[in-house]
Order: C-alpha cells, then sequence, then structure tokens
C-alpha cells in the first residue's frame, strides 16, 4: 500500500484533574485508525473540543499517543537534512510569530536549514509571491501584522521548510472570503506542484469538500464517519455528520441544538 | 449609548482609518467586515483606548454614558474595562496567562456560581468543578473561545466587544453563539459590536453592518440593505469575489 503515514489504534488520555485520587483519566482520542495516501488531502471536521488538534500534534509526532502505533513512510533525505517531515500551520498563530522580528529574515533561516549551501533568492520569491506577501509585509515585524498577515507568515515559513506531510489547523478562519478562496486554490496548487499530502482542520465543511479527497468527521475523541468527501454532503452517515451538516445554515434553535449524547 | 466621532487612526504615522463616526444603540447587534488587514481590530481596540500608544493614534472622541473614553483618566478606564464593555478577543486563547488556572478568572469576575454553572452548560463547557482545575494550555482553540465569552458575560457588561469570536469553534456552537448574542441585546437591554470573516454568520446575526477597506470606514447600515446594496462595487467584491476554484 502506497500509504506515507498510517495510525493504529491511537488512543490519548490525561490525568482527569478533577480526580484527586486514584489513576482515573481522561480520554481525549480513542481507536483512531486511518491510512494516510500518499499526495492526498484528508479533511477533519468535528465538534470543538473533540480531540482534531490533539491528533494532529500526536500525527506529527509532538506528543507521543498514550496507545497505538504510527507507522511512516517518510522519504530517507529527513535523516540527512535533520529537521522534521511533517509541518503543521496553527490555529493560534499571534502565539508562534515573532513579535520582534521581521518576517523576511525568517524565512531566509528556514531555507539556510534545509539548503545550506545553495542560493535560495528564487524559492523565496517565489514563495513570497505564491502567498502575496509584498514587499511591505516581509519588512514588517510579527506585531505589526494583522491575525491573516500572521497566518501567511507562518504558512511562508512552513513552505519554506517544505515538509512531505503539511496539517493545516482551521487554515481558514483569520481570513476573509477573498482570501479563503486564495488559500483554497493555493493550498491544491502545493498540493500538486510539491507532492505534498495534506491534513486540513476546518469547521467550514464546503471548504473541506472542495479541497479534500477523504473526510474524516469527529466527536466525542472517535471518528464517527470516514468517506468520500462528496458522499459525505450527498449521503451522511451518523447522526452527528447529518446534525453538523444542518447547523451549518445557523438556524437552528436552543433547543435544536442540544445533540443527544 | 456609545458614540464613536473617531477622525483619524494612524499608526507609526502613517493614517490608517478616517472619519469614523457611527453610534451603537441599544437591543442591536453590529458587525464590522472588511478584508485582511484592513484595520477591523484596530477599529475595535481603538474605542476604550487599548492601542499601544507608542505606535497608534487616535485623533478624535469616543462618548459613553457622557464620558469621552478617549481622554479619561487610568482608574474610570479601569471600572468601564472592568464592567461596562466587555471583549472576547481573536486567538482568545492568548488572552489568558498559561500559568493560572481558570479558577483565577472566574473568581475575578463573578461570584454568583449559579450564573457561571447556567453559562458553562449552556456552551456545552465541562462543569466548573472541572474546569477551574485546568490550566488554558489544556483545553482546545475552540474551548478558549468560549471560555473568554462565558467571562465576558460574567461581568455583567452593556456592550459586548467581539473579534472573530466563532474561528474555530464548529458551526452548532457558533449557531449557540448566535443566540447568545441575541438574548444580550433583546432581553437585557444590551449591544453587541462584532467583527468576523464569515459573512452568513454576519448576516443572520446582524441587525446593522459596517465595511472597512482601503482605509475607509463605510458607515453602518440595516443588514438587508448591505446585502441588496448593489451601488458600492467595493462591498459586492468583497461578498463575491472573483475567484475561481477548479477541484
Amino acid at each position: 500500500m502506497n500509504y506515507l503515514l498510517k495510525l493504529e489504534n491511537i488512543g490519548y488520555s490525561v490525568r482527569d484533574p478533577s480526580v484527586t485520587e486514584g489513576k482515573r483519566r481522561k480520554i481525549i482520542l480513542s481507536k483512531i485508525n486511518f491510512e494516510l495516501e500518499r499526495g492526498k488531502i484528508l479533511g477533519i471536521a468535528g465538534e470543538s473540543g473533540s480531540g482534531k488538534t490533539t491528533l494532529a500534534k500526536i500525527t506529527a509526532g509532538i506528543i507521543p499517543p498514550s496507545e497505538g502505533k504510527i507507522i511512516s513512510n517518510f522519504s530517507d533525505e529527513w535523516e540527512r537534512i535533520k529537521t522534521y517531515p511533517v509541518q503543521i500551520l496553527f490555529q493560534n498563530n499571534g502565539d508562534i510569530i515573532n513579535p520582534l522580528r521581521q518576517i523576511e529574515p525568517t524565512i531566509d533561516e528556514t531555507l539556510q536549514i534545509r539548503n545550506r549551501s545553495k542560493n535560495n533568492l528564487a524559492e523565496k520569491e517565489k514563495i513570497f509571491n505564491s502567498l502575496n506577501i509584498s514587499e511591505l509585509i516581509r519588512k514588517k515585524k510579527g506585531y505589526e501584522l494583522s491575525g491573516g498577515e500572521q497566518q501567511r507568515a507562518a504558512l511562508a515559513r512552513i513552505l519554506a521548510a517544505r515538509p512531505e506531510l503539511l496539517i493545516l489547523d482551521e487554515p481558514f478562519s483569520a481570513q476573509d472570503p477573498e482570501s479563503q478562496l486564495n488559500l483554497l486554490n493555493l493550498f491544491k496548487k502545493i498540493n500538486e506542484e510539491y507532492k505534498m499530502t495534506m491534513i486540513c482542520i476546518a469547521h467550514n465543511l464546503s471548504f473541506l469538500n472542495k479541497l479534500c479527497d477523504e473526510m474524516i468527521i469527529m466527536y466525542k475523541g472517535k471518528i464517527v464517519e470516514k468517506s468520500l468527501s462528496g458522499d459525505l454532503f450527498s449521503a451522511p452517515n451518523h447522526p452527528y455528520t447529518k446534525f453538523l451538516l444542518k447547523a451549518g445554515d445557523y438556524d437552528l434553535s436552543y433547543d435544536e441544538l442540544k445533540f443527544p449524547g | 449609548m456609545l458614540n464613536a466621532l473617531i477622525d483619524e487612526i494612524s499608526v507609526n504615522e502613517r493614517p490608517l482609518l478616517g472619519e469614523i463616526k457611527f453610534r451603537l444603540e441599544r437591543n442591536k447587534i453590529y458587525t464590522v467586515l472588511g478584508s485582511n488587514g484592513s484595520g477591523k481590530t484596530t477599529l475595535i481596540k481603538s474605542l476604550t483606548n487599548l492601542l499601544d500608544k507608542r505606535f497608534y493614534s487616535v485623533n478624535g472622541k469616543v462618548f459613553y454614558n457622557e464620558i469621552d473614553l478617549l481622554s479619561a483618566g487610568y482608574a474610570q478606564m479601569l471600572s468601564v474595562r472592568r464592567e461596562k464593555i466587555k471583549y472576547v478577543f481573536q486567538d482568545a486563547i492568548n488572552s489568558f496567562d498559561h500559568l493560572k488556572k481558570f479558577e483565577y478568572y472566574f473568581k475575578m469576575n463573578s461570584t454568583r456560581n449559579s450564573e457561571t454553572e447556567k453559562l458553562l452548560n449552556y456552551f456545552l463547557l465541562p462543569e466548573a468543578k472541572k474546569l477551574f482545575r485546568l490550566y488554558p494550555y489544556e483545553v482546545s482553540g475552540g474551548m478558549a473561545q468560549r471560555i473568554s465569552f462565558v467571562l465576558a458575560l460574567l461581568a455583567g457588561p452593556e456592550i459586548l466587544i467581539l473579534d472573530e469570536p466563532t474561528s474555530g469553534i464548529d458551526s452548532a456552537i457558533s449557531n449557540l453563539f448566535l443566540l447568545k448574542m441575541k438574548e444580550f441585546v433583546l432581553e437585557k437591554n444590551n449591544a453587541v459590536l462584532l467583527v468576523t470573516h464569515d459573512v452568513k454568520f454576519a448576516r443572520k446575526a446582524s441587525d446593522e453592518i459596517a465595511f472597512i477597506s482601503n482605509g475607509k470606514f463605510y458607515n453602518f447600515k440595516p443588514t438587508e440593505f448591505f446585502f441588496k446594496d448593489g451601488s458600492d462595487s467595493i462591498i459586492n467584491n468583497f461578498l463575491t469575489p472573483d475567484v475561481s476554484f477548479q477541484k
């Protein structure tokens, strides 16, 4: 099977802070199974607090799972470069962009790490242009950027690292309607040009439908539905998926919003 | 309730936004739309003098109950910010000190325990006993967003200013936000000022919508006119961007 990554029975639990005695654990994720095919885009949606970001961190190797295993098929290149094949574009970029440094040198540095000997100017230009980062923004420091600009700056640094797997955590949330569509096109382009495999976490199901090949819906730490993205809309299976699709119009009353379970 | 008469906001002596004149009335939800980096967050921070004076300057006045918030003293502003005009900022998780448990914020804000439990329950958050023991890094981005909203409501403000409150939360919970905002303005006689990129959400939630583009503030107009009005090509381009997508 030509998979880049395979998650087998992944579980994650933490000490339950409300229990002071004994060893009861709070379960964040349980029995997560999926295979990520090389070059594909997988979408993850689901309840807020259902463990999507935790799953992203486990997939990227930032935190170890409590149970199960991850089997990966990354290229041997990474051993030589000594950087990591998975990168995450995080949700809260305000935390990640250094407020007191200019954007451009941080990109230079990242390119240097990957390509020590080469002249990286052309690649840098390409990255800035594809992300619409103007000369003016390149010279700005982190604190001078708006939420949406910080996000693009963070993405520029990730493209400079050129990972094999790119995980996007809520990439659309800080963007205006035009930038949202531009981002969709950009992710598709990155996927095709760099043959980069992607996981995209988002709450906007119609964006995920446009971008992704396959989709996963999560609820209370479990995968409740896994299907091709078109099928999810035309024939949703799990009651939570149906509920989520319905809530997308913001028309529900308080009683209708109480999802059973 | 609030009367903004701002001539200009500039950053490092570069003009950023001009002619921001509007009133917020009771029982209404107001929304500001605009492109990335157009100055939406700057605008809402300017209203209560929250901008860093080393970089920003605001020319004008903002009246709230006869007080000009831009020239009011520190003690007076402290009480306005603590009790009357509350914010939920973008990336709410960054509003918390990661080394303090949530208990610290709740104890500071309110002693009305039943109200706290009711709101936590409403927003599908863990009960107080559990939540209070958690640190901010132990909750998800969407949970931090909701906790920040609950804390703002517990202060019992008259005006709520929300910057992208629904980013990072699923549509069912966004829907809960919407209902709570309506209740806040209609039943408690208050006002909400909202910044969002979710046009669908803005349309469902708002009574009036304003727009910012290229340093210009297009004043609030009733939601149905904002979406109907075909005369302003800039707003039209924003609402239906000319970008095609090929799968």
